[in-house]
């Protein structure tokens, strides 16, 4: 067995952990959620999401990959015999997850390029649903395989397994600590620029201005806690694999803080740089900002080339700024998303790690290549929906209860991090974990089930909705089933 | 934009903005004070 990785530095493990709870959603999901949610008042739903769910689980997540030093179905053993489950559930998901991810930076990656004089013409929605990506009439209209989606696909997983090859301190590491300033200078040029052209204001005022009445809607604090539950790359084995290659003496609640405020500062400046822009747009238009306002890919590939055709000067270089934010920002999620699913195989099956990327990169490419099809989007979409709202939320309710119920850990686990940490985790952290975590995040999936029952997804066909969402979970649960029973017949884990 | 809007977002960057600077800054510190440590 190969000695196990370890991260070269510190900052190189808070980068990595920042790199990869910002990604798409920072960036095109976060700004409409805040509009739709009573604007600035979700600020106050926010913070306390943060405060009360999104860190005290982040922390735990560090606690037990620092603890245990182990991947997650390993960690989850140790922590309790019969809960390696979890673990796999976890990496199944983040597998799931990955598969559908490189698709969509494909498309960023696509969309950099074609920024450079504004390929997509004036009609931008024509032009990536129907000349981009060739989009299917039907639900089960596969068509063939797209060759402008499926390029960029391959060139965006030759970089990620050629990084994934090099480790975690010569890879991830350095990807990480090479592209995040990146980010971060592209992000403040964009937010700078958006917020210093005509309308930016109104823009803004659609953002900020609070509507402290919406506050009295529970669906916003739904919102509020689910927003930061997948924000910050949560229950699906990332942060718990990531703080694993920690040496023994770190600084664990610190370093939390750092990752989460982070990615809670880096969105909160996209909302700004998006909406400004946004503003903008409609000014431009002479129509009001709510008609252009959008969220996730109607906003990127749509809405943002209209952004970027009304730009005065230097709309390829703004282009460029958007979409390779939207690229960089992904990747490093996606480079974390697979280290679980690597670390996880690796240590089941007692690979090399160059074996465990080869399996783990290789299978999850074949599998994307449905995303490459005319019918892509739509598996995608539905493909994200029930991993995300079923998959990730699953995961977390099992994670909490298993540690404040059936293991009792909290206790052990909090003086853990007492013992390395300069701030102090007190009682509060234990409340949060033991109550209000498991009942909102049970109280979010019902809810989902509850719309999920009452009508289908997007209006998609139920036929679709079983092959690529109940079965997709179907394959989760039973997967994690298999790899549990798999060691205790044959591994060596 | 409205004195509410600035007002929102003047929560939301000493919150968020001012919370990662200081505990940045933490992070820092207890660098720098870990490095004289092992120095001497």
């Amino acid at each position: 067995m190969e000695q196990r990785d370890r991260w070269a530095s510190k900052a190189g493990f808070i980068l990595a952990a920042i790199g990869s709870a910002i990604g798409l959603g920072n960036i095109w999901r976060y700004p409409y959620v805040v509009y739709e949610n009573g604007g600035g008042a979700f600020l106050i739903p926010y913070f306390i999401a943060l405060l009360t769910a999104g860190i005290p689980i982040l922390l735990m997540e560090y606690v037990i990959g620092h603890k245990y030093k182990a991947s997650a179905p390993v960690g989850f053993r140790k922590i309790h015999r019969g809960a390696e489950w979890i673990g796999w559930w976890q990496v199944i998901v983040a597998f799931f997850v990955v598969t559908y991810y490189m698709a969509i930076l494909g498309w960023a990656l696509s969309y950099t390029y074609y920024s450079f004089g504004t390929k997509w013409g004036e009609n931008t929605e024509a032009f990536f649903f129907n000349h981009y990506l060739s989009l299917s009439e039907d639900f089960w209209g596969f068509g063939s395989i797209q060759w402008k989606v499926l390029i960029p696909f391959l060139i965006v997983w030759a970089v990620t397994y050629w990084i994934m090859q090099r480790g975690v301190s010569r890879g991830i590491e350095v990807a990480n600590k090479i592209l995040m300033p990146i980010l971060i200078g592209m992000l403040l040029i964009m937010t700078i620029r958006g917020v210093t052209l005509p309308g930016a204001a109104q823009g803004l005022n659609v953002l900020l201005t609070p509507d402290f009445a919406a506050l009295a809607d529970p669906k916003v604090w739904v919102q509020a806690y689910g927003h930061v539950f997948f924000s910050l790359s949560i229950a699906f084995a990332i942060m718990l694999t990531y703080s694993s290659y920690l040496p023994e003496k770190t600084d664990l609640t610190n370093s939390g803080l750092i990752a989460g405020l982070a990615n809670s500062g880096f969105e909160f400046m996209a909302a700004i740089g998006v909406f400004a822009t946004l503003g903008f747009l409609a000014a431009a238009q002479g129509i009001a900002v709510d008609e252009v306002a959008t969220a996730g890919v109607g906003l990127a590939f749509v809405v943002y080339p209209q952004v970027i055709n009304a730009f005065p000067f230097w709309n390829s270089l703004f282009g460029v700024l958007f979409f390779g934010s939207l690229l960089f920002s992904g990747f490093t999620s996606a480079i974390s998303i697979l280290e679980p699913v690597v670390a996880g195989v690796r240590e089941k099956f007692n690979l090399s790690r160059k074996s465990a990327v080869n399996w783990v990169c290789g299978f999850a490419f074949l599998v994307g290549l449905v995303y490459t099809t005319s019918g892509g989007l739509r598996y995608l979409d539905v493909v994200d929906h029930f991993t995300n709202q079923y998959g990730i939320v699953l995961g977390g309710v099992f994670e909490v209860i298993l540690i404040a119920w059936v293991a009792k850990k909290l206790d052990e686990f909090r003086e853990h991090a007492n013992g390395i940490s300069y701030v102090r985790l007190g009682s509060w952290w234990d409340i949060c974990l033991r109550w209000i975590t498991p009942v909102l995040l049970s109280g979010m999936l019902l809810m989902t089930l509850l719309d999920e029952f009452s009508q289908p997804y997007e209006g998609y066909p139920h036929s679709g909705l079983i092959a690529f969402g109940w079965c997709v979970l179907g394959i989760i649960m039973v997967g994690a089933l298999y790899f549990t029973k798999f060691r205790q017949e044959r591994g060596n884990a | 934009m409205s004195v509410s809007a600035w007002i929102m977002f003047l929560i939301g960057a000493i919150g968020l903005w001012g919370g990662l600077a200081y505990f940045l800054w933490h992070h820092i510190k207890s660098e720098k004070r870990l490095k004289q440590e092992n120095q001497s």
